[in-house]
């Protein structure tokens, strides 16, 4: 048996910091606390820039901070890698054609994320 | 800083005392999510019901975890008792499992031995998750001294992670 991911750990990562909300409130350029209690009890999504600023100051990557977000999202895109893939490809060449199926592969089996996170 | 990235099975640990409760979620054996300490006051029961009830719509857990009030030698006031059984009936409610475990228990797990004292367990906490709980020990308790508050967060991590650890979520 094994639970969903949350769709965020900014709880977590705020109480291991020891910082209260308006403290990050006050990190991320937000006027008080209350945005950061919506994030927190999953209310509301932050956009790219409060992501990012989260990454910075807790030292994370957006996608561990976000991780039941991230599997949501990466599902779709794996979805449409398929399709892509069952599609066919109309290349430039050979070369170029066998480079898109490597990726498209690699989506699929997450070898493309690993990847990214040994870089 | 422990990564939070294994899928695994989530417990809330409960440990209602005469302030209110402590909690503790907690994902996989290494994986504190959020612990803490809801004071209330006046009708105590209803009001911490209501911040359970709140947990659990938050977090879905898959098992809750409780201290056991059945056996012998418990001293647990009827407030206390009535609490854990209102608990018991509202995980039932929800569909989420529920396993109970002794204090004698939780010293066998975690100091090896029947007889110990819960600072010395939370102490055993507080080294094994030191980034989230070292700064929020309390100071060992004298004779003349009333428990700190932030100890039901111990024993509620205490009972999340003996549920882990024992493997009877199934």
């Amino acid at each position: 048996m094994a639970s969903q991911r949350l769709p965020n750990y900014l709880l977590t990562y705020r109480k291991r910091a020891a910082l209260s909300q308006e403290e990050v409130a006050y990190l991320l350029g937000s006027q008080s606390g209350s945005k950061v209690s919506r994030y927190e009890l999953f209310a509301r999504e932050p956009g790219l820039q409060t992501a990012l600023a989260y990454e910075a100051i807790f030292q994370r990557p957006v996608s561990e901070l976000f991780p039941g977000l991230y599997e949501k999202i990466q599902s779709v895109v794996r979805a449409r890698a398929k399709k892509l893939q069952q599609k066919g490809f109309r290349g430039k060449g050979r070369g170029f054609t066998a480079r898109k199926r490597e990726t498209l592969a690699a989506i699929l089996s997450g070898e493309f994320e690993k990847r990214q996170q040994t870089s | 800083m422990t990564s939070l990235r294994s899928q695994n099975i989530r417990v809330l640990g409960i440990a209602p005392s005469s302030r209110g409760f402590g909690f503790a979620v907690m994902e996989g054996e290494n994986d504190l999510v959020d612990w803490g300490v809801k004071a209330v006051k006046g009708n105590k029961n209803a009001r911490s019901l209501s911040n359970v009830r709140n947990l659990i719509a938050h977090y879905r857990p898959d098992v809750i975890a409780l201290e056991a009030i059945r056996i012998k030698g418990s001293r647990r006031s009827s407030r206390v008792q009535a609490l854990i059984r209102e608990i018991v009936a509202m995980a039932g409610e929800e569909n989420i499992k529920v396993k109970r475990f002794s204090r004698k228990q939780l010293n066998v797990a975690f100091l090896g031995k029947a007889r110990g004292t819960k600072h010395a367990v939370a102490e055993s906490l507080a080294t094994r998750f030191s980034d989230q709980l070292s700064f929020r020990l309390p100071p060992k308790r004298r004779v003349w001294m009333s428990e700190g508050y932030q100890m039901d967060i111990f024993d509620a991590v205490a009972l999340a992670e003996h549920c882990l650890r024992s493997g009877k979520e199934g």
